[in-house]
């Protein structure tokens, strides 16, 4: 359906995408993770036709869209990081106003944006003016926009940056709905790893503008099939631990938050032994060693040597 | 593009509160500082020694005078009047003459002076011309009377006087410099304000989600400087509506004119916004921006006072550059110096010219730099 080839995109001096190769089947959902400043927002940018590549090119059902963008803009339903709405105007005239632009009119606009209000749940609420909104409600009516015109390819970048939980679950349970229910096809950026393992089939992993991973989450995860990934949770963690972590050569990784720290070795290494060691040296009071199954964050911060968040 | 037309429409009547303050500062400055209200009038106490002198011609002259509000009163209230300051002076009238007691040295006195003169000197031409008839029957001496008057008013020829008006004398009329003033003033933030969501609506995406839909690039320019161009447009018709039939300002019998050659000013400065919406990055700097480029553009182009009194041939050659100079220059020449078109074709070429240069660059810019 979508492919991108060889796609660059140089800003002055700083390389913000680097040879992207991408591809999108029709009825996937996709994923695109990277840290913020991975260059996920300005390949998105690229494929939806909104920002000239510096080089490469992206084709949609075989056609370059570079000098052609129609067919694909046609499909596309895009929903920008950015709430991209006029606050001054309630949910209703919002969708009154999107679906103008796409020559939706009357009886069949009215329809629809009866159907998009109930899918996003703003039903009740579609006349009040969007500024009284939550930041939830907002990011619910954000995406809706983008569905008025049925497209085919829904981009969303980054749709749930800045909401409570609650309203995170409603966008994703929506978001797989969109997918079961309406085939629709959907490319989804996040930095949170845990949203792209629950709604996407493949995976695509930037950082720094290039692509340094990809595949489905068991390819991905595959990555680390030689390593373990070991929690170790204190109350007084301390420099000296860490320190003697980072320099042991049996440690291949070593991320650190405020009472947790995560390493990685080699799966047939026998690291507890020298664990405790180093844990008694540095009079560290453990509180636990979990083994743990990698996930994407894990094989991020394998790939990177930082966490995805950082 | 009707679409977009509806949007702006619909935020408009949401919030019309930039329009209306601007409109009404525009209104407001302009009946204070222009004294447009109508002219404060100049009230002169008078006092008729002779009851005659106030049921005679005189009389009757004076209180039908346009330019100064002569208002009969006591002796003793003419003299208090006089010295509290509440009247610049007074006249006390006889039959054979006036005596002007002055209290403010100001213009006015001479004026009031020569207006006292000037009906004495008639009213003595007519005494003498009476003497002189030798009539002496009340009827002949007042049909005399009337037709003296008579030839007066339909004289066998007119004597009419024309000046030569040269290029460096100017006229100046507080009215219209600060209703055209201001006017062409508040406008710049009316426009400029409208121009600026194009600006937020890149920053929040809308643009962009507009960009993929089947509008076509140049409908969304169209839509937004259409209407940008009609808000900025609406005020200063509101502005000269409100003058012209509420306050009674004549714009010398060409308010149409005034109304229809202001349009490559509003233009012009559409055009001028669009090309700083290109220039700056952030609304921020928009914000910071524009009142300056306003304030800068009005002292310079003679908003806030004429452009004549400027002796700086620094900021004169900057006023050439400056799209309210012109404005200002339309206006003043249809309302003060009764200008024909033709004499209005060169500023408002010059509006025209920098109009479509200002909007070709500012959105080739905008194109390159966010788009």
């Amino acid at each position: 359906m979508l492919e991108l080839i060889n796609l660059s995109k140089k800003f002055k001096q700083v390389h913000a995408v680097e040879n992207l190769n991408m591809f999108i089947e029709k009825g996937e959902i996709i994923g695109l993770l990277g840290p913020n400043g991975a260059g996920k927002s300005t390949a998105i940018s690229m494929l939806s036709s909104l920002l000239e590549p510096s080089s490469g090119d992206v084709k949609f059902n075989g056609k370059s869209i570079l000098k052609n963008p129609a067919p694909l803009r046609d499909m596309v339903g895009m929903v920008p990081q950015d709430i991209a709405l006029y606050s001054d105007l309630t949910a209703e005239e919002n969708l009154q106003f999107f679906g103008r632009i796409y020559n939706i009119k009357g009886v069949e606009l009215k329809r629809k944006i009866d159907e998009v209000l109930k899918l996003i749940g703003l039903t009740d609420r579609r006349k009040d003016v969007v500024k009284k909104y939550s930041g939830g409600m907002k990011r619910r009516l954000n995406i809706g926009v983008a569905l008025l015109h049925e497209p085919e390819f829904l981009i969303m970048d980054e749709p749930t940056v800045g909401i409570d939980p609650q309203s995170r679950n409603y966008i994703l349970e929506t978001v797989k709905r969109l997918n079961r229910e309406k085939q629709i096809t959907i490319l989804y950026t996040s930095h949170y790893m845990e949203e792209v393992e629950f709604l996407c089939d493949r995976i695509y992993i930037m950082d720094q503008g290039n692509l340094i991973a990809s595949g489905t989450k068991d390819e991905i995860k595959s990555i680390l099939s030689a390593e373990k990934v070991i929690s170790i949770k204190a109350d007084n963690m301390n420099d000296a631990f860490i320190g003697s972590l980072k320099e042991n050569p049996l440690v291949n990784r070593v991320v650190v938050s405020e009472k947790e720290v995560t390493i990685m070795a080699g799966k047939e290494v026998n690291i507890f032994s020298p664990l405790i060691k180093m844990a008694e040296d540095s009079q560290l009071d453990l509180h636990s060693l979990d083994i743990k199954t990698p996930t994407l964050e894990d094989v991020f911060l394998h790939l990177t040597g930082r966490a995805l968040r950082d | 593009m009707i679409g977009i037309l509806l949007a702006r429409i619909r935020l408009f009547i949401r919030k019309p509160l930039t329009f209306v303050i601007f409109t009404g500062m525009s209104i407001g400055f302009a009946l204070v500082l222009g004294g447009s209200g109508g002219p404060a009038a100049v009230h002169v106490p008078l006092y008729a020694e002779d009851q005659e002198v106030q049921d005679s011609f005189i009389g009757n002259a004076l209180v039908e005078n346009e330019t100064y509000s002569f208002d009969w009163t006591s002796k003793a209230e003419l003299e208090e009047r006089i010295t509290n300051g509440k009247a610049e002076a007074g006249a006390i009238l006889t039959n054979d003459g006036y005596r002007l007691i002055i209290g403010v040295d100001s213009p006015n006195a001479a004026l009031i002076e020569n207006t006292l003169s000037d009906l004495y000197r008639k009213k003595h031409q007519e005494e003498e011309i009476m003497a002189a008839s030798g009539r002496e029957n009340q009827a002949d001496q007042e049909k005399l009377l009337n037709e003296l008057r008579l030839s007066q008013e339909s004289p066998v020829f007119t004597i009419s006087n024309s000046h030569f008006r040269g290029t460096n004398t100017w006229m100046y009329d507080s009215t219209f410099q600060t209703l055209f003033g201001f006017t062409l003033f508040f406008v710049i933030y009316t426009i400029a304000y409208n121009v600026l969501p194009i600006l937020i609506e890149k920053k929040d995406g809308i643009w962009y989600r507009i960009i993929l839909s089947p509008v076509k690039k140049w409908e969304m320019y169209t839509a937004n400087l259409l209407y940008t161009f009609f808000e900025g447009y609406l005020q200063v018709v509101i502005i000269f509506l409100i003058f012209r039939y509420w306050v009674g300002v004549d714009f010398n019998g060409r308010f149409i004119e005034a109304l229809l050659f202001v349009i490559p000013y509003v233009f012009a400065i559409v055009a001028m916004s669009i090309f700083l919406t290109a220039l700056v990055k952030t609304t921020q700097q928009f914000n910071a921006v524009i009142p300056i480029l306003a304030i800068s553009m009005a002292m310079i182009g003679g908003a806030y006072w004429p452009i004549e009194i400027v002796e700086s041939e620094f900021l004169l050659a900057l006023s050439k550059i400056n799209p309210l100079t012109y404005g200002m220059e339309i206006l003043n020449g249809i309302a003060v110096y009764g200008f024909q078109i033709d004499e209005l074709l060169f500023p408002i070429s010059i509006l025209v010219i920098m109009g479509v240069v200002m909007m070709g660059l500012g959105i080739h810019l905008m194109e390159k730099r966010h788009v």
